[in-house]
């Protein structure tokens, strides 16, 4: 590497082109490369915040994919990754400011798995894959980018989480229960690219039970422990990544609709202990629904629960991420062949 | 080999970054496209020291959060400084103040104090 792009790295690093690792530096001729993979035009406008006098385009977007180390291959899931982060159900701002732990969780789901090179097992949560790697950090850059870096938002979170950086899951392209983004309405052929907002990951060991309802007990009893934001609100939801030798034991005897309408049955907490664990608010407001003593699920209904089917076999994990409260919707859209606008009307509505 | 420009940051400060960087090396020069959106015209202008020595409230709809406000209404009126006696309320904390409201806010000429945090 010539000297002179170390150099840029180094400006970019100091002028605040960054995630705070290292990036590719954005010259013109790579950008209009990023931009024909794409399938946009430089001056295209991909999204807008109006309170913030912001309008986010295209150049900028491929910008942030080459900074953040993206292939020029990848150019049609980034389009529809960025269509689905700028759309304002989202809530990216949101995202940004909160003080809870919340990042941008990519699933990427399909034949685009295979063929764009995603690591979908050792390590499906944290894969030291480019693909992986670089796509969640592009979404991560796009919520930094359009938010505390162009100067109006501050960002609040008091702890947050590793996923701040990059945060990408792919599924197997072959499942159990068929891909992620049925979930959402798109055919099972189809190569889809899903988003939203969640806490960190929490490992779910089960390693001696022999029955679909032990694992799946196991996985409720994870969503369920205290300290769980769901509690009040309950306008997230959870995600549950089911790795191969759970789901061999779960497939068995559950549909993914029956599993889901199982966790929502049976994992629940006693709404007073929650109450006296200051858990839910003393004056609770109409929206939180809190009826005393009843058993509370931290799920306000079984369709806040999706499953990704990943993981490497070898071990009896599965893992819980539950998502961020203020963002209720997972957006997910179909990743076309070939970038065109059409890919824009892809699964309009089919956010859950 | 031009000489770049160097940007140095402050010292725990976030630097203004730069609109553009120009890299050369030794057979041409190119832009670097800047990758973020900046707001234009700047949306806000935040005025620190109110006109008039009076405070209004902004409920958030957090857990306790009326409570906290109406406690901090009373302690405010016992040390003798005015406050409107409605609490505004922006529904929910995870979503953007609506336009409506910030523009209300944004004529009010006492201290607002909007919401209460976790």
């Amino acid at each position: 590497m010539a000297l002179e792009t170390l150099q840029d790295i180094e400006n970019c690093m100091n002028s605040g082109w960054t995630d705070g690792l290292p990036v590719i530096p954005p010259y013109g001729s790579v950008v209009n490369e990023m931009l024909d993979a794409t399938g946009w035009r430089a001056d295209d406008v991909i999204g807008e915040f109006p309170e913030h006098n912001v309008i986010v385009r295209a150049e900028q977007a491929a910008a942030t994919a080459v900074m953040a180390g993206c292939a020029m291959e990848y150019g049609s899931l980034l389009r529809s990754l960025t269509e689905a982060l700028l759309d304002p159900k989202l809530n990216i701002c949101g995202v940004e400011v909160t003080t809870g732990g919340a990042s941008l969780m990519v699933v990427v789901s399909g034949p685009v798995v295979s063929q764009l090179g995603f690591e979908h097992g050792e390590n499906a949560l944290g894969a030291n894959c480019r693909a992986n790697a670089t796509v969640g950090r592009f979404a991560q850059m796009m919520r930094l980018f359009c938010g505390r870096a162009g100067g109006v938002l501050q960002p609040h979170g008091t702890i947050g989480h590793p996923g701040r950086i990059s945060f990408c899951v792919a599924e197997h392209p072959e499942t159990e229960w068929g891909a992620y983004h049925t979930q959402m309405g798109i055919p099972e052929g189809a190569s889809a690219v899903s988003v939203m907002s969640t806490e960190g990951p929490n490992s779910c060991n089960n390693h001696y039970g022999d029955t679909a309802a032990q694992i799946l007990d196991t996985i409720g009893d994870c969503m369920c422990h205290y300290g769980q934001t769901a509690w009040y609100y309950r306008s997230g939801g959870f995600v549950v990544v089911i790795a191969p030798d759970h789901m061999a034991l779960v497939s068995k005897e559950f549909s993914r609709d029956e599993a889901r309408a199982y966790i929502y049955e049976h994992a629940r907490r006693q709404t007073d202990d929650l109450e006296r664990m200051g858990r839910i608010a003393q004056e609770p407001i109409a929206f939180a629904e809190v009826e005393p003593g009843a058993m509370r699920s931290p799920l306000r209904s079984a369709d806040q629960l999706t499953f990704i089917e990943c993981g490497a076999a070898g071990g009896r994990f599965s893992a819980v991420i539950p998502r961020w409260v203020g963002s209720t919707h997972i957006m997910t859209r179909q990743i076309n062949e070939k970038a065109s606008p059409s890919s824009r009307e892809a699964a309009e509505g089919n956010s859950k | 080999m031009s000489e770049l420009p160097k940007i140095k940051a402050e010292e725990g400060a976030v630097s203004v970054p730069a609109q553009q960087i120009t890299s050369c090396d030794d057979v041409s020069c190119e832009l670097l496209v800047d990758p973020i959106p900046r707001p234009t015209p700047e949306p806000l202008e935040v005025i620190l020291k109110p006109t008039e020595r009076r405070v209004r409230f902004v409920d958030h709809s957090k857990p306790n959060s009326i409570k906290i406000l109406r406690m901090s209404q009373q302690i405010l009126r016992d040390r003798g400084i005015e406050v409107e006696e409605e609490i505004l309320n922006k529904g929910d904390a995870s979503q953007r103040m609506p336009g409506e409201l910030l523009g209300l806010l944004s004529r009010e000429k006492g201290l607002v104090l909007c919401g209460v945090s976790d």
